[in-house]
């Protein structure tokens, strides 16, 4: 079978012998970043390159994504929209927030908003959700992608604002970024620890790997948020 | 995405319900392709902010720098070639430029012009008519390099008249413009101690200090300005001191008050004289530094010894 899906709206293609990742074209004809466009018994898909997408890396460690047709998600950093543009495709009949705090960066990202009426762009610091608040509603699922030392705070207060009461947290943490000498198994345990008990609401860490050969020294996270029933 | 919309919003203020209540919109879907109307309405007119005045200014510094360096190599490379034609021409940079532009040919140089007896005498070979029409094309854009240079200086003073009028006054605005450019904005400027002011420029001479085997530099780029770079050298560091914290409050004036002070510039003016006629003459033991008994000449000495 040359096409199937993996997840909603993530394809597996098969062209020319060779395996790629894709998400349906939602701007048909329009290519964002200079990826292949597919055309597969009538339906445009788009080729989404695992190697510049920490989301599409986690497609291919099989993490479950817990993206749908409908959800309404959260993007923090969200840089020119390589990897928003693929979640644009994935939800058809929900919309995405896209957060990101450089106005450089911001300039390429309106121009994929300008085609996508499912982006949602917005200038701002992603450890200020309170600047957004009024313009973010309950979200099903945040992605963060922001290379920074605190990320593990930064998810933990969007989380706090803006996620569903069983939503999913999709993280992205780079090891790096946090410390440039340490080793980065011991980051990712203590950045995993820090959500699970460190802030004031908790995580159930449903699954996380390495996201090597795509993204050397960076660990994927997917991760529920739990809620006190008692509240 | 609907459900998303029932979620209570932590804000005070739910705006999809107060758009729906006050009938501003009627649909859910309504309100949903206005936000983001807005949304990328606000971004794109705060990243249109973004690009400040001192910004364009910035720019326009780096752009003269750019020219600079091209026109310079440009000059070098028609003073060599037109040299060859002309040898006796006595002229560079623009002036070179200009010549070759206008006349082309050494035999074009009429009888009234100055220059006519060398042109007619000149050594040099002839011109091919080929040749000729190369070095003019090659001239002429390097005159063209010249005038925007020109266009640019007065595009920069303009452009500080409005966003620091009294940093313009205290350094110029071409050296006002250098410090904001390399400060990285206006804020950053108004914001470095005056110490700091003193020596934007002076990089090399500021790490090779910090190593530990100079003294301090005592100007960076605001020597270029002429109350520096003219008075005699025991004038200099103390004249680069007050200097550089006119400048700095005149910064800071300009980033939050916007507005000109006249009375930075007659301060200023008052303590430079009060400077000059403080120290009208070098000091007579200082002139050697090595034969003074100070402790700073002695410890500089200690480290040359080491090192
Ligand atoms: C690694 S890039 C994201 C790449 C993107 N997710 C993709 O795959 O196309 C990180 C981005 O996060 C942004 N960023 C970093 N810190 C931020 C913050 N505090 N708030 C918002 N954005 C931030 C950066 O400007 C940068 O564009």
């Amino acid at each position: 079978m040359p096409v199937e899906e993996l997840s909603d709206g993530i394809f597996r293609i098969n062209v020319d012998d060779r395996e790629m990742l894709a998400t349906k074209n939602l701007m048909s004809g329009i290519s964002v970043y200079g990826e292949r466009l597919i055309v597969e018994e009538d339906v445009e898909y788009r080729q989404w390159d695992p190697n510049r997408s920490k989301l599409g890396a986690m497609v291919l460690k099989n993490f479950e994504i817990p993206l749908h047709y409908d959800s309404a998600v959260l993007y923090l950093g969200a840089a020119s929209g390589t990897t928003v543009s693929h979640v644009s495709d994935i939800l058809r009949d929900g919309l995405v927030y896209a957060v990101e705090f450089s106005p450089r960066t911001m300039r390429d990202l309106l121009q994929l908003c300008d085609q996508r009426p499912n982006i949602i762009p917005i200038l701002a610091d992603a450890n200020k959700p309170q600047s957004y608040a009024h313009i973010v509603e309950k979200v099903d699922v945040i992605f963060q992608d922001v290379a920074q030392p605190n990320q593990a705070e930064i998810a933990a207060i969007n989380s706090k604002y803006f996620l569903e009461q069983h939503g999913h947290l999709m993280l992205s943490i780079k090891s790096r970024s946090i410390d440039t000498v340490a080793s980065p198994k011991r980051i990712f345990k203590e950045e995993v620890q820090k959500l699970e008990t460190g802030f004031d609401v908790e995580f159930e860490v449903l699954q996380r790997k390495e996201l090597d050969p795509f993204h050397e020294d960076h660990l994927g996270l997917v991760a529920r948020m739990f809620v006190d029933d008692e509240e | 995405m609907q459900e998303s919309g029932q979620g209570a919003a932590l804000q005070d203020l739910d705006l999809r319900q107060a758009a729906i209540d006050s009938c501003f919109v009627e649909l859910d879907e309504e309100y949903d392709i206005l936000l983001r109307e807005v949304c990328i309405r606000a971004a794109k007119s705060r990243i249109s902010s973004n690009d400040t005045d001192d910004r364009r200014i910035i720019q326009a510094v780096q752009a003269l720098d750019d020219i600079d360096r091209n026109s310079n190599e440009l000059s070098e490379r028609l003073l060599e070639w037109y040299g060859a034609y002309f040898p006796e021409l006595e002229l560079t940079g623009e002036p070179l430029a200009r010549f070759v532009s206008t006349f082309g040919s050494r035999a074009n140089v009429p009888e009234s012009h100055p220059i006519f007896v060398k042109a007619s005498m000149s050594m040099g070979s002839e011109l091919s008519f080929a040749d000729e029409e190369l070095l003019r094309t090659f001239a002429l854009n390097l005159c063209s390099l010249y005038d925007t240079r020109r266009h640019i200086e007065s595009y920069i003073v303009k452009a500080m008249g409005s966003l620091a009028p009294n940093l313009s006054d205290i350094a110029g605005a071409l050296l006002g413009a250098r410090l904001i450019s390399m400060a990285g904005s206006l804020q950053k400027l108004a914001s470095f101690p005056s110490s700091t002011v003193q020596v934007i420029g002076a990089h090399r001479a500021l790490f090779k200090h910090l190593r530990g085997n100079t003294p301090p530099p005592k100007h960076g780029i605001i020597f270029n300005n002429v109350v520096i770079k003219n008075a005699p050298w025991w004038q200099r560091g103390k004249l680069a001191r007050s200097f550089a914290s006119k400048i700095s409050l005149a910064a800071r004036t300009d980033f939050y008050t916007g507005k000109r002070d006249p009375s930075i510039r007659e301060n200023m003016d008052k303590k430079l004289n009060a400077i000059r006629t403080a120290n009208p003459s070098p000091p007579k033991r200082e002139s050697k530094p090595t034969g003074k008994p100070g402790s700073r000449g002695k410890s500089r000495n200690k480290k040359g010894g080491r090192r």
